[in-house]
């Protein structure tokens, strides 16, 4: 746990931040930048199926229903 | 030439917003499919996107599940590969670990509404049903968005949602929970999942963001498996029992994600989660992919996913193993191991309408199992 704090405190102190104005966003809103090219569906999908095959769930939003998971 | 240089600005900002939000409905035909041929599932799904005006958007998710094949196991080779408890004497070399067969069907609604105010602060609420043979769930959550800046480069959320679980215990499965004197034909066990998860979004530049968030995750009531069997040695002979857990987890975590464009046409994502609860089970899982997008019609991807966890107290293997320990689990979840996922995604867009996407997925654990993971289908902006 002490080295996920450590990785924390250097991934912010690192980031050189920068005020992006809304119409600088254009790229970080493109289908690209979200996991499975933005197929929302299939990212649930993916996450059912970790869900039901691992033991640890969790940290991807506080929604996502119940099992199916034998 | 100020008003043009504003005009165009207005334009830009519109044209950011416009990108973020869109109507559509997403068609997607998944499917799971271990190698062993243990499970197969094939789970067709909808999900339709609709804002209404600029404050409201509705988020409609429609799944069904089709599952056959196998969970594995113990169970005793002379009565027959199920998990139905066998009566009387059982003998040590009858005992085996293997798979047993079963088939479910599972109907699942999701839908969030989510309101933006003035400040543009989001407040989402949602709700979740899924009903399968032997299980029903109900979910309630809300999350709110809050923005730290007047350019909304930093953000944060905070959320939570309650779960509750019927689990169905068949008394023809031999359980302890069935009394054998009411007659039911099941009992019906309560399971409550309480949730939460406050996180933080910092846009670091105009290619780049990170986000972290912690959760914390607490589940109350029957966590066993009805169908999982453990072999236990009360004197010399060996009898196979149900599974027992703790009836209660506390869990928590932490997450961090870094996604970054690397080029106009290329960018990449990359997420980390820890994970521990008081079962013993610790978890790291570190993803990551990029997306390339080779024109404007065709975009690829490709990621890997690495996992591993430590055993829950528990967890034993072993069919020599348990004498009266209060909890006593088989279930290779509970199970130290390793997983990798290999993944790639295509999306082709035929009109600016009409985009259709593949997405597959290669699952292993070594030396344990495993499966191919897939998804074809069409989404149509309106």
């Amino acid at each position: 746990m002490r080295w996920v704090v450590i990785v924390l405190v250097l991934l912010f102190q690192g980031c050189a931040v920068k005020n992006v104005k809304p119409w600088e966003k254009g790229l970080l809103a493109k289908e690209r930048m979200k996991p499975d090219n933005g197929n929302a569906l299939f990212t649930r999908f993916s996450k059912h199926i970790y869900f039901s095959k691992e033991a640890s769930k969790g940290g991807g939003g506080v929604a996502g229903g119940g099992c199916g998971c034998n | 030439m100020q008003l043009k240089i504003r005009h165009a600005l207005v334009l830009s900002a519109l044209l950011a917003v416009q990108a973020a939000a869109e109507d559509y409905v997403n068609v997607q035909f998944m499917g799971y499919d271990e190698e062993s041929g243990e499970t197969t599932v094939y789970t067709p799904a909808i999900e339709i996107n609709k804002d209404f005006g600029a404050d409201y958007t509705l988020n409609l998710t429609l799944t069904h599940d089709s599952v056959s094949g196998a969970s594995p196991t113990w169970y005793d080779t002379f009565s027959g590969a199920s998990a139905k408890l066998p009566e009387g004497v059982v003998y040590k070399n009858d005992i085996t670990y293997g798979p047993v067969e079963y088939e479910d069907k599972r109907k699942a609604v999701g839908l969030t509404l989510t309101k933006r105010f003035a400040s543009r602060d989001e407040l989402t609420a949602g709700v979740n049903y899924s009903d399968e043979y032997d299980y029903t769930s109900k979910e309630f959550s809300l999350e709110y968005l809050h923005y730290l800046d007047a350019s909304k480069n930093r953000s944060i959320t905070a959320g939570a949602s309650y779960q509750n679980n019927d689990v169905s215990v068949y008394c023809s499965l031999g359980n302890d929970v069935c009394d054998g004197v009411s007659g039911a034909s099941a009992v019906v066990k309560d399971l409550e999942v309480v949730s939460s998860e406050v996180g933080f979004t910092q846009i670091v530049d105009k290619t780049s963001l990170v986000k972290t968030s912690l959760f914390y995750i607490h589940e109350n009531g029957y966590l066993s498996n009805p169908y999982m069997r453990v072999v236990r040695y009360y004197d010399t002979e060996p009898k196979i029992t149900e599974e027992q857990k703790p009836g209660s987890r506390t869990a928590y975590g932490v997450t961090l994600n870094y996604t970054k464009a690397l080029r106009e046409d290329l960018s990449s994502i990359t997420d980390y989660r820890f994970y521990d609860d008081d079962w013993d089970i610790t978890s790291h899982t570190l993803a990551t992919e990029l997306n390339y997008e080779v024109n404007p019609k065709l975009s690829v991807g490709a990621g890997v996913r690495y996992y591993t966890q430590t055993k829950a107290k528990f967890y034993s293997g072993s069919k020599a193993y348990f004498t009266d320990q209060k909890y006593a689990s088989s279930d290779r979840r509970m199970a130290d191991f390793d997983a990798w996922t290999y993944k790639a995604n295509a999306s082709y867009k035929v009109t600016s309408k009409i985009q259709l996407s593949g997405n597959v997925a290669y699952y292993d654990q070594p030396d344990r199992y495993n499966a191919i993971f897939y998804g074809v289908g069409v989404k149509y902006l309106f």
